[in-house]
């Protein structure tokens, strides 16, 4: 089994294998285990932090990545759910993920106690990539998608790279992770769109106003709803920016098999595009090269790569 | 010997548990979470002549115990995993079989006839049931006319062995299993997906984009079983069993009623632990129950022959 990886491995890495043609394996250091609940940390309102014991995702989850989880082996709800992992405790063996109760899987997932068992396969997918040295990188949250940023704000100042946090939401209670940045010494310009909490308006106004009088070089990352990355897509195609998104489509299995997460993502200097696995090729995607809800979609006429 | 190696159509399988069309992708994808070593085969993601686009998102839905989907085939094409992904699964310790798609009976055999030429693959399966495709699939799978036409342009172009994967969206499977048999089947898969419909209330459409999709998962089961246990009352070739299993118990179900081997499909993307656990609750079972080997489950379901009820 191991020489299939290597042989498949080494094929992608010579390139002699068209990756458009089958999309990526998940990454060969996911792991399936049981993993205990350590930690249940209940914020207000639907939302809360869990924290599991699962030592291959808390050491080598990068920010951006996420794991496949779901509580016991009920047929209902009958999926894994996929969550960005909010932070890792590599020493501990341990990692966390931040819920919100919305539906009967993160409902089973908050309605754990600790000491009680999920299956988890992690870590998959691909992250966010470090914005060269000299670059400022501008992280965009939009409520939720706060969890992969509060990973990334980490690793970036870790590494004492210049980093600055826009996290928006529709009321204060959509910020419910706003304090965790102050341990990491990062700034964060809070928004919300009542005005409760921070600046009133929306995450991108704010984010607009800033790159107005900003001077270095700058990159967006951001994670949040589809509108939202959109809208920051925009954004960044108006000035010229490079903009990585993390996307949140329905996903089956996390393993690019299932092929119901794939999403519209344009060939790499073509007027083409075709379907990609935001599992395996994804989550996070160069926001240039999603083709958006509304825009006309280029198609790749169905071909055989030329061996 | 192990007490759960079996034989299928003449392929010699180290157990009867075999991962379905359309959930394990074309195994290569699987290689870095699952020892493949523990599967006795596994079916290939559905392939036509030329690559294909699938449905339009969104394309999977959850229901009560079960996973609605209407993916529509995505594809690399026969070409293409013959020349780029076939070479990948030599040497990756289990059976590989294909599952064939067409648009046309001369699109099934044109497809047989590439794979007949390949070497490892040790069998065809035939999809004649995919609920969302517009042309073939159920097309051919819901007409017992055209079932037999496409079995037999098959037959005609491979000397693998055959196994027509028959619909359940039929009023009598024995039928249809009677004419894949007659046409030169050497073994049958029951069943695929159920079809369904799932409506988005607030915005009173379809969940999926397709409309209509097919239903998988453990909310089929029963279903199965029984359709399955009319399949290999109906022939004299191996049936082998589909639909919502997620483990040994699941899986002797089908064998109890008949089913020569299994199929393990949406599980697969809820627990890659699947096939080990499965494999080692048979070992259990047969324990439990004094048996030798698993071959001596096949067909012993104790009821009383209701003919043709």
């Amino acid at each position: 089994m191991a020489a299939l990886r290597s042989r498949r491995a080494s094929i992608f890495g010579q390139s002699v294998y068209d990756p458009r043609v089958l999309p990526p394996a998940a990454p060969a250091g996911a792991v399936n285990r049981e993993t205990p609940l350590v930690a249940h940390e209940t914020l207000s309102g639907p939302y809360a932090v869990l924290s599991f014991r699962h030592p291959e995702v808390a050491a080598a989850a990068r920010a951006g990545q996420f794991v496949m989880i779901k509580p016991g082996r009920s047929a209902d709800p009958p999926l894994r759910r996929p969550y960005s992992v909010m932070a890792t405790d590599p020493a501990r063996g341990t990692f966390s993920l931040f819920v919100k109760a919305v539906g009967p899987g993160s409902a089973a997932l908050v309605a754990l106690r600790t000491g009680d068992v999920a299956q988890c396969l992690g870590p998959l997918g691909h992250g966010f990539a470090t914005p060269a040295v000299g670059v400022e990188s501008l992280l965009v949250a939009g409520g939720y998608g706060i969890a992969p940023l509060l990973l990334l704000s980490g690793e970036l100042t870790r590494e004492g790279r210049p980093a600055r946090v826009f996290y928006g939401g529709r009321s204060h209670a959509d910020l419910q992770l706003l304090d965790r940045f102050a341990a990491i010494e990062v700034p964060v310009v809070a928004t919300t769109e009542d005005g409760s909490l921070g600046q009133r308006g929306r995450v991108t106004e704010a984010l607009d106003a800033y790159l107005e009088t900003a001077r270095t070089p700058l990159e967006l990352l951001a994670c949040g709803p589809d509108a939202m990355l959109q809208a920051v897509a925009r954004v960044a195609a108006r000035r010229s920016l490079r903009a990585q998104v993390s996307l949140d489509p329905w996903m089956g299995c996390g393993l690019g098999t299932c092929l119901g997460c794939v999403v519209r993502i344009r060939d790499a200097g073509c007027e083409t595009s075709r379907w990609r696995c935001a599992c395996t090729e994804g989550p996070v995607f160069d926001a240039a090269a999603v083709v958006w809800p509304g825009e006309t979609e280029p198609r790749a006429e169905p071909r055989t790569v030329s061996a | 010997v192990s007490r759960l190696a079996v034989e299928v159509a003449g392929i010699a399988l180290a157990n009867p548990l075999i991962a379905a069309s359309g959930t394990f992708g074309y195994g290569v994808e699987m290689a870095g979470v699952i020892d493949l070593r523990g599967l006795g085969a596994l079916v290939t993601k559905g392939l036509y002549l030329e690559p294909r686009d699938g449905c339009p998102t969104p394309r999977i839905a959850e229901t009560p115990s079960g996973l609605l989907n209407a993916i529509g085939l995505q594809g690399i094409g026969v070409k293409a995993f013959v020349r780029d992904v076939l070479p990948l699964l030599h040497g990756c310790g289990t059976r590989v079989l294909v599952n064939v798609c067409g648009d046309s009976v001369d699109e099934y055999a044109e497809v047989s006839r590439i794979l007949d030429a390949a070497p490892g693959v040790a069998g065809l399966e035939i999809n004649i049931s995919c609920p969302n495709v517009k042309k073939g699939g159920i097309a051919f799978g819901g007409d017992p006319a055209m079932t037999r036409d496409v079995v037999a342009a098959v037959r005609q172009a491979t000397r693998l062995p055959v196994i027509p994967k028959l619909s359940p969206n039929v009023a009598d499977i024995g039928l249809f299993a009677r004419v894949a048999e007659e046409a030169g089947a050497d073994a049958l898969s029951c069943i695929n997906t159920l079809l369904g419909l799932a409506v988005d209330v607030d915005r009173r459409r379809p969940k999926l984009a397709f409309g209509t999709g097919g239903l998988s998962g453990p909310a089929i089961r029963p279903i199965a079983v029984r359709m399955a246990w009319q399949a290999a009352r109906a022939v004299k070739i191996p049936v082998i069993g589909v639909g919502g299993i997620t483990g040994a118990e699941d899986a002797l179900e089908f064998l109890i009623v008949g089913c020569r081997a299994v199929q393990i499909g949406t599980a697969n993307f809820v627990d890659v632990s699947v096939f080990e656990r499965t494999a080692a609750g048979i070992l259990a079972y047969l324990d439990r129950h004094g048996l030798r080997h698993v071959d001596e489950v096949v067909g012993s379901l104790a009821h009383p022959a209701k003919e043709d009820a």
